[in-house]
């Protein structure tokens, strides 16, 4: 699965830490999602995109 | 945090039960020599306090531990690897007892396999967790 949490984290100014502490997750869990060596379940892609100020998942996330 | 409590209670409580246990034992003199100790209710005092420092040291320690969905799907992957290492390793027990049969005792033999699927499943957890 290709993501643009990178691209987001970069415009925001977010680290990999902080966003990892906005949605609960590891920050090692956040560096698998950016390389597309793991795919998220629903429930995470939602909070992934709130924190990240977007609307729809599919602006971050796509199959 | 109430889960936490009820899960420290839970634990204490077997390791006094284990307590318990060995000094029933040891005072009703039942048992012989035993991994090593005078006997199993030696043994078993000893384990008993091992788990009453090691759920002590838990219950000081204020690190905040995070386990994610990710580090869930990793464990069973884990877990199902470890599976698959104590069929084999069985069946490769069987063989070698066959060809050859294992005069070890039964405590000393049990105790370095669960040793080895604890070993098995740690290792492939963290190289599961670091590499895929």
């Amino acid at each position: 699965m290709k993501t643009r949490i990178k691209e987001y984290r970069k415009k925001f100014r977010v680290t990999q830490e902080e966003l990892a502490d906005k949605v609960k997750v590891t920050r090692q869990t956040i560096n698998a999602l950016e390389q597309g060596r793991y795919n998220p379940s629903l429930e995470l892609a939602y909070k992934i995109t709130k924190a990240l100020k977007q609307k729809h998942i599919e602006n971050v996330f796509k199959i | 945090m109430k889960k936490n409590k009820k899960q420290f209670v839970w634990r204490y409580g077997f390791a006094l039960i284990v307590i318990l246990s060995g000094l029933l034992l040891t005072y009703f003199n039942i048992g012989n020599e035993f991994l090593g100790f005078s006997s199993v209710g030696t043994w078993l005092l000893y384990v008993g306090f091992l788990m009453i420092a090691i759920v002590t040291l838990q219950t000081l320690s204020n690190k905040k531990r995070i386990i994610d969905e990710r580090m869930e799907y990793i464990a069973s992957k884990s877990g199902r690897i470890t599976f698959l290492v104590i069929i084999l390793t069985s069946f490769a027990i069987m063989i070698i007892d066959g060809i050859k049969p294992i005069t070890i005792s039964y405590s000393y033999f049990m105790s370095y396999f669960i040793c080895g699927i604890v070993l098995v499943y740690l290792i492939s957890y963290k190289i599961l967790l670091r590499y895929s």
